[in-house]
């Protein structure tokens, strides 16, 4: 079953075309890559799908529906939740608290809403700064706990852009290993991330992007041999 | 228990108390102050505690700095004063009248403001109080301008209006309480903190940021109706933006974002300045300094001071730690 459809969306910012006809789907309970050079469209295309950007043409469905002009919190609602690679959280509230927001704005109670955080807490290893406020973390801890407040209410498609990236490598086992798990247990997810090994690991199909445009959409394996990607990546000579 | 183990809940829990505290001590006041004009002086402190509540809602809470806190008690004010004037209503009608337009205009202008933030969002909020002020004072067939509007008393003693006023302040703060205990209040300092990210999680910025103008505007013209009766007189000198500054400044020094805050500030800062009339327009020069040192090194004013001095530093690490060990 289809999850999201991205049909030819077009985005431009002034005469540069940060999205240019970039078309690909994502099916229900599939991880996948997103992966191109700096510039490539990457983020635009989350902004875009998560209603924080308004694309310029083409269709987006989420679910056969359509996502035009909705803002980032209905999206939310209707399952749409992402990390930003700038990492966004409420640095002057207590690490709970910051899960607690996004529990209780998607419908939870406030006492469902506690629950969760604390065993969510728990299975990111950040029982001990529970009580601190988000300000005061590590730039790691605060990956993390932006990545756990993706997950207070499963979510319809997790978008996680550059969640690895800066992360003390323990950090980034405990990210992907609840990545793998919720994978198993049928959580669709799309993954930006420079670092390949990890997109190698953990997705089995990988989409590339290059100055907006889709060049490669296949096995995770198949694209990094892909002669286009490799150009795009290092230039024509190295293809 | 370390200090970094205080949750949210228990801060709010121990600042409610403290506020009560502060408020059962103005309670048992008459009985050690007897003399009328230090009564009123504690009265006019009531009110600059609601309305400084009231903008705490807004800037500490909700990270919306407004400068019109001063300008929605005086339309509550002019609401009630009006309404006798003109129609004969008595305060339990002007009142209640005063909550809703002062409620409604705040709502307009919340819904106006939405899209400002910082400096844009204090300049417009600026430009609506100087508006407000100059239409009242220029509307002289109406509101008969400079000159004030008379307001009819409520009560005969002015132990009466103090123990009403106290009500009003201790339901406010009790109300207010059990608004930041619930999920607004997450919402709220969420909008604070990072809109961008509190949308991306889902909480409905327009409503929420409504909302929080639409209470501080409402509390704002209930204390300004009740200010009205209390004072027999309203006139468009409370819109001044001196006002918003003493405003501003009790909130600052008390501790801006905390339930204590304005309540301890308000009483502070008017009694202080009480006794620094005699200095003249220096009281004003004075808390502008405060207000300038508590911004830039006590963020949470007088209660973080006092909190640190105590040895409770809120949501900061006793030990630096990483979730891997």
């Amino acid at each position: 079953m289809t999850c999201l459809i991205i049909d030819r969306v077009s985005k431009s910012f002034g005469g540069l075309k940060a999205l240019d006809n970039a078309s690909f789907s994502i099916n229900a309970g599939e991880l996948i890559g997103l992966i191109g050079p700096n510039g490539s469209g990457k983020t635009t295309l989350i902004n875009v799908l998560s209603g924080h950007l308004a694309y310029d043409s083409g269709a987006v469905s989420l679910d056969d529906r359509s996502i035009e002009g909705l803002r980032p919190e209905a999206l939310a609602r209707l399952g749409v939740l992402r990390t930003f690679q700038l990492t966004r959280a409420f640095p002057r509230m207590s690490a709970l608290d910051n899960l607690l927001v996004a529990g209780c704005a998607l419908g939870l109670s406030q006492g469902e809403a506690n629950a969760r955080a604390r065993q969510l807490i728990e299975d990111l290893s950040l029982t001990r700064i529970v009580n601190l406020d988000a300000g005061h973390l590590s730039g790691g801890q605060l990956k993390l706990l932006e990545f756990g407040s993706c997950f207070m209410v499963p979510p319809r498609i997790a978008l996680l852009d550059e969640p690895f990236a800066a992360v003390h490598p323990s950090l980034k086992e405990i990210m992907a290993g609840f990545i793998r798990r919720r994978h198993a247990d049928g959580q669709t997810f799309m993954l930006v991330s420079h670092d390949m090994p990890v997109i190698v690991e953990l997705c089995p199909r990988t989409v590339c992007m290059n100055a907006g445009r889709v060049i490669a959409d296949e096995s995770t394996r198949a694209v990094l041999t892909d002669a286009v990607v490799i150009e795009a990546y290092l230039g024509e000579a190295a293809a | 228990m370390a200090a970094s183990d205080i949750s949210t809940n228990t801060r709010l829990k121990t600042e409610f108390w403290v506020s009560l505290g502060i408020l059962f001590f103005i309670a048992v006041l008459p009985i050690a102050v007897t003399n009328a004009y230090w009564l009123g002086v504690v009265i006019v402190s009531m009110y600059f505690a609601m309305l400084a509540a009231a903008w705490n809602i807004l800037a500490g809470y909700t990270g919306q700095f407004s400068l019109a806190p001063a300008t929605f008690g005086m339309i509550g004010g002019y609401v009630t004063g009006l309404l006798s004037y003109y129609y004969g209503a008595t305060a339990p009608i002007g009142i209640p009248a005063a909550v809703i337009v002062a409620g409604s205009i705040g709502l307009v202008l919340g819904r106006i403001v939405l899209r400002l933030r910082g400096p844009y969002l204090a300049l417009t909020t600026l430009s609506f109080a100087e508006i407000m002020r100059l239409v009242i004072s220029n509307s002289i067939e109406i509101t008969r301008g400079d000159l004030g509007l008379n307001v009819p008393g409520i009560f005969q003693s002015r132990l009466s209006y103090y123990y009403m006023m106290l009500a009003v302040l201790v339901l406010m703060q009790v109300g207010l309480y059990y608004l930041l205990r619930s999920r607004a209040g997450l919402y709220l300092r969420a909008i604070r903190d990072d809109e961008t990210a509190a949308a991306s999680r889902g909480v409905k910025i327009v409503w929420w940021k409504t909302y929080a103008f639409t209470l501080s505007a409402a509390i704002s013209g209930l204390a300004g109706a009740l200010y009205g009766h209390f004072a027999q007189f309203v006139s468009p000198e409370l819109g001044l933006l001196s006002q918003t500054g003493i405003i501003i400044s009790m909130v600052v020094i008390g501790g801006l974002g905390t339930l204590v805050g304005p309540i301890g500030g308000a009483f502070l800062v008017y009694v202080a300045s009480e006794f620094l009339r005699d200095f003249g327009g220096y009281q004003l020069v004075v808390f502008a300094f405060l207000v300038i040192i508590f911004g830039r090194f006590f963020r949470e004013g007088l209660w973080g001071l006092l909190l640190a001095v105590l040895g409770v530093k809120r949501g900061q690490p006793a030990v630096v730690q990483t979730a891997a060990e």
